[in-house]
């Protein structure tokens, strides 16, 4: 059993306590247009092409299906016809063409995660990403068990969307849940994420249950959930788990912008939606009132 | 008043010391005091009228130097300073004795010892009227001719020694403010030291001597050397924690001085010596103590990156002190560095120092491990990517053609050893008298250093002529970590997925990749060099290392002087780099590779973890005088608690997996305005965006701007 892993990221340090080896796994059922990792939402297999890397020898010419032209010392990856065949790939000396994901097993995963266990010590470990890491729900599973198995700490980071079957199974082989809230507004939610969060927040109810850990995430986008109703349910949310550690802020911000470039060839950034520093501090300060531990 | 120390982080730097300390300091490091010194380069004999100088041998010329240097060399007495004395002289910042003789240097070439750390703990416990005592009794003894001159020059030197002091005496004497400094000097370091106040002031004075006459010496140990007393005082009454901070903090503040207040090479400071702190005693007993825990509230509050600190570590390292070091070392600066002692000790035992002896070492003021106060230490730096270019590649010049690996590797081998025994034979055999391999040559006068050097008062023997109980001379190799990319290169693309042949290769390489830069792209991208955990390079470089202390402890046996490895580059890969050709891992001519045993900027892909994994694998206690890695966290890594777990967490696994000696450096944003100019070079600076690490070479300009101005402190 494979499972598709877009980056195996070693030192993060602010991905659950400690310093933890991420995992990023490929599919997300949310398409949330701000999302800042756009090559972990389809499932299905990407390349990547930088064009700063490029350096023109023309090896990619060689594909069969004629996805790469080259005109006036431009080179043009024309995605249609590409079939994901990979021989571009392996053809290209510098790297400017790459798989986006790479399916790897779970001995494999784990074989690189224990590389950094002398650096573990009691609180890091191994954390699960993506993407939704439930969108590959029984390898995501087979893979936090087996961590387990070998004495490393889990982390799961979870956009809550995934079917509550696999609650129990996930619950018992996490130590620590980082919960994305996107918008506790259905409505919104739906337009902007491509669901609603009913799902999402049934989930995070039951896992409160028999979860030891729960941080929430909360994006904040400016002119769309940065507003006092929201905060309010957020504090309501809060407030109604008994395992929930605290709330984290994370302010839209455009860096996934360039990865957007990688995948489709254009950017998508939305500087309005980045919210201002002040009223960054004004939400803190409004759920702290509100009986939250932001952190 | 408010004096602002800068902080990589945003933990504000606690307030413990009062204003009069912190304006010092503040000025200190604003290079108010040191400048001085450029312009007294030197004092002149013609001061003491000296005629018929061409008559004077080698050591009487030193001794006429020294004189005059105790009687006229400028004294300063900073206003506020809680210690007194100050090396003023400018020319001993360029190792040589700063005397002149009719306007001219009197000596012409480098006259000064540096690299080397003193018995400070002797003069603080007999003062120099016990060594004037030692002196005689050896003098006393039935000895050469030789020996006398040495250890008259010695009593000379203690005179001199005196005569400086007494000169600070009276000029404090009558300085009002200066009660307690005159008090202090009253007693040391004439006498021995009675309580914490007079023991710092006699360290320094030792050590400002030293300086003031060309030497370069280290401190070591001195939480070892001051504990005591300080405990004593605490135990008695006599002193408070504060007042002793206080104290302490002069004692650096002194030690930071800025000699001209700008660009100047390698740096502008005059001392730039490193300090050890912790770890264990000769007993096996931890030695941390208040002074331990005072010298990094000093450095956490003012900043001062000189002296720099080097803390011992070993598995049983209280928490409460690594955590006190990673709160010090987040504010950036790269203050303060590692040694894994158990790693370190094992390194001295194995080469054969006793345990006991092992158990104390020091620095050297850099980080080359020695034993402090016994110890006549010098390292030999090379370059041994020239010995795989030039040597055993030929320039790529001339038709080689190796068949295997094992070849190439084993001729690599020979060629570092041919090299070695060169060193050897160009800077050891000259040390002795030729046919004879334990009768040492006369060597150029270096007197006041031997005062404080094990044993040569006891042998009559001065410093550089096999007075110290051990006699060292280090190879240091530099370049490994793009030696071992290069021999990797070559097995990957040549033997293993056999793209071109040997010869073709090396053509490539003789053009410097000129017009073959998809086979670079493909060398740069597709194999993972040294510093990213993978085995199949990094134990190319671990076997090299192990080789090459091999070849070295052939030539223990010879001489008096021993020949332990060392790995080492400092910044000499910025030297080297003119010199060095392409490489077969995809550098073109010219560049600057890695330093020390740290990766070659631009090939760390997989960060710290992977580094110090890399870096580990080699057998590091063949090491025997050190072996340095450099790790750099961005101010935003290392961020409230979390970011202080992640530091105690990279120094335990550090010491866990058997490193010998790290230092880690919080980047400043220059790093980072580097870091957009050549991205390349920083794929693993990783940064704290928000809720999440990006790699800042990934996140488009604005955002990168927005980091730098926060990490700058909100510009």
């Amino acid at each position: 059993m494979l499972i598709s892993v877009t980056n195996i990221q070693r030192f993060c340090m602010h991905d659950g306590p400690g310093i933890r080896t991420t995992v990023f796994l490929k599919g997300c059922p949310l398409r949330c247009q701000w999302c800042h990792n756009p090559e972990t939402q389809e499932i299905k297999q990407q390349i990547f092409y930088a064009q700063n890397k490029c350096i023109y020898c023309r090896a990619c010419e060689e594909c069969p299906q004629g996805a790469h032209k080259f005109e006036n010392d431009c080179h043009f990856f024309l995605r249609k016809n590409c079939i994901l065949c990979g021989k571009c790939v392996s053809a290209c000396p510098s790297k400017a063409l790459e798989f986006v994901s790479k399916e790897m097993s779970v001995e494999e995963i784990l074989e690189i995660v224990k590389k950094d266990t002398a650096f573990y010590g009691e609180k890091g470990g191994m954390t699960l990403s993506g993407g939704e890491p439930m969108m590959q729900p029984e390898k995501a599973i087979l893979l936090l068990k087996a961590a387990k198995k070998a004495g490393i700490s889990t982390a799961v980071e979870t956009c809550g969307h995934f079917s509550e079957i696999y609650l129990n199974d996930l619950c018992s082989f996490t130590d620590y849940f980082l919960w994305d809230i996107k918008d506790t507004d259905l409505e919104r939610h739906k337009k902007f994420t491509g669901t609603d969060n009913h799902k999402i927040l049934n989930n995070l109810f039951a896992a409160d249950k028999i979860a030891s850990s729960i941080i929430l995430r909360c994006i904040l986008i400016n002119s769309i959930n940065t507003n006092k109703e929201h905060y309010t349910k957020l504090a309501n949310i809060y407030k109604s788990l008994k395992s929930c550690r605290g709330i984290e802020l994370i302010p839209y911000h455009v860096y996934g912008s360039s990865k957007y470039m990688l995948l489709y060839g254009k950017e998508n950034a939305k500087k309005e939606w980045i919210p201002e520093n002040s009223h960054i501090q004004y939400a803190k300060n409004f759920l702290t009132d509100m009986g939250c531990n932001v952190l | 008043m408010e004096f602002e120390f800068y902080s990589a982080s945003d933990t504000k730097r606690p307030i413990r010391l009062c204003d009069s300390t912190r304006k010092f300091s503040y000025e200190s490091l604003n290079h108010k005091y040191g400048k001085d010194t450029r312009k007294n380069p030197a004092v002149s004999l013609d001061l003491d009228n000296i005629k018929n100088i061409d008559s004077f041998s080698d050591l009487e010329k030193y001794n006429a130097g020294i004189l005059v240097i105790a009687k006229n060399a400028p004294l300063r007495v900073c206003p506020n300073e809680l210690i007194c004395g100050a090396a003023t002289l400018g020319n001993a910042i360029n190792h040589m004795l700063p005397v002149e003789y009719h306007g001219k240097p009197l000596f012409e070439s480098y006259s000064g010892i540096s690299h080397l750390t003193p018995n400070y703990t002797e003069i603080l416990k007999i003062g120099y009227r016990g060594l004037r005592e030692k002196i005689k009794l050896s003098l006393g003894k039935n000895i050469s001719q030789k020996q006398k001159l040495f250890l008259q020059s010695c009593l000379h030197c203690v005179d001199c020694f005196e005569i400086w002091h007494k000169r600070y005496l009276n000029k404090l004497q009558n300085m009002p403010g200066y009660e307690n400094q005159y008090k202090n000097l009253c007693v040391v370091p004439e006498y021995p030291a009675t309580c914490f106040y007079e023991a710092v002031q006699s360290l320094w004075f030792t050590f400002a001597f030293m300086r003031l006459t060309g030497n370069w010496p280290g401190i070591g140990r001195i939480d070892v050397i001051l504990g005591e007393y300080l405990k004593n005082d605490l135990e008695k009454g006599l002193l408070t924690i504060s007042q002793a901070r206080e104290i302490l903090a002069h004692f650096f503040i002194k030690g930071c001085e800025w000699i001209c207040g700008g660009d100047y090479g390698s740096g502008d400071a005059q001392h730039y010596q490193n300090i050890v702190l912790s770890g264990i005693d000769s007993e096996g007993n931890d030695v941390t103590n208040e002074v331990t825990f005072l010298v990094l509230d000093i450095v956490e509050e003012l900043g001062i990156s000189d002296f720099p600190i080097t803390v011992r570590i070993n598995k049983n390292t209280d928490k409460k002190l690594l955590r006190r070091i990673a709160q010090v070392i987040r504010h950036g600066g790269g203050v303060i560095a590692v040694y894994n002692e158990d790693i370190v000790i094992k390194a001295l035992t194995d080469f054969g120092y006793p345990l006991s002896e092992a158990r104390n070492f020091a620095n050297d003021g850099c980080w080359e491990v020695q034993i402090p106060g016994k110890t006549n230490f010098s390292y030999i730096p090379f370059d041994s990517l020239a010995i795989l270019q030039k040597n055993t590649l030929n320039n790529y010049l001339i038709d080689t053609d190796i068949k295997s690996f094992k070849e190439l590797y084993g001729k690599y081998i020979h060629n570092l050893s041919e090299e070695l025994d060169l060193i050897y034979k160009k800077f050891v055999e000259p040390l002795f008298i030729s046919g004879d391999n334990s009768e040492w040559k006369e060597m150029f006068p270096c007197t006041i250093v031997s005062l404080f050097e094990h044993d040569c008062i006891e042998r009559g023997l001065s410093y550089r002529e096999g007075g110290p109980v051990y006699n060292i001379i280090s190879p240091h190799i530099g370049g490994i970590s793009d030696v071992a990319n290069s021999l990797y290169a070559i097995k990957k693309l040549v033997f293993d997925e056999k793209k071109l042949s040997f010869k073709d290769f090396m053509k490539v390489l003789y053009d410097n990749w000129e017009g073959n830069e998809p086979l670079r792209q493909y060398v740069l991208s597709s194999y993972n060099y040294y510093g990213n955990d993978n085995d199949e390079v990094d134990y190319i470089a671990a076997d090299i290392l192990s080789d090459f202390s091999d070849i070295c402890s052939k030539y223990n046996s010879i001489t008096p002087i021993k020949f332990p490895s060392g790995v080492s580059t400092f910044g000499r890969q910025i030297e080297w780099a003119p010199n060095r050709i392409a490489t077969p891992s995809g550098r073109k001519k010219g560049e600057i590779l890695s330093g020390n045993f740290s990766p070659t900027p631009g090939t760390d892909k997989e960060g710290a973890t992977a580094i110090i994994k890399s870096y580990c694998k080699a057998d590091l206690s063949k090491q025997v005088t050190g072996a340095a890695l450099d790790i750099g966290l961005l101010p935003y890594n290392v961020r409230g608690e979390d970011g202080l777990d992640a530091i105690i967490s990279l120094i335990s696994g550090f010491v866990t997996l058997g490193g010998y000696f790290m230092q880690i450096d919080i980047s400043d944003p220059k790093i980072l305005h580097d870091a957009q100019l050549h991205p390349e070079n920083y794929p693993t600076l990783s940064v704290r965006v928000s809720g999440w690490n990006a790699r800042f070479v990934t996140l488009n300009r604005e955002w990168q701007n927005m980091i730098i101005e926060k990490s700058a402190g909100k510009l």
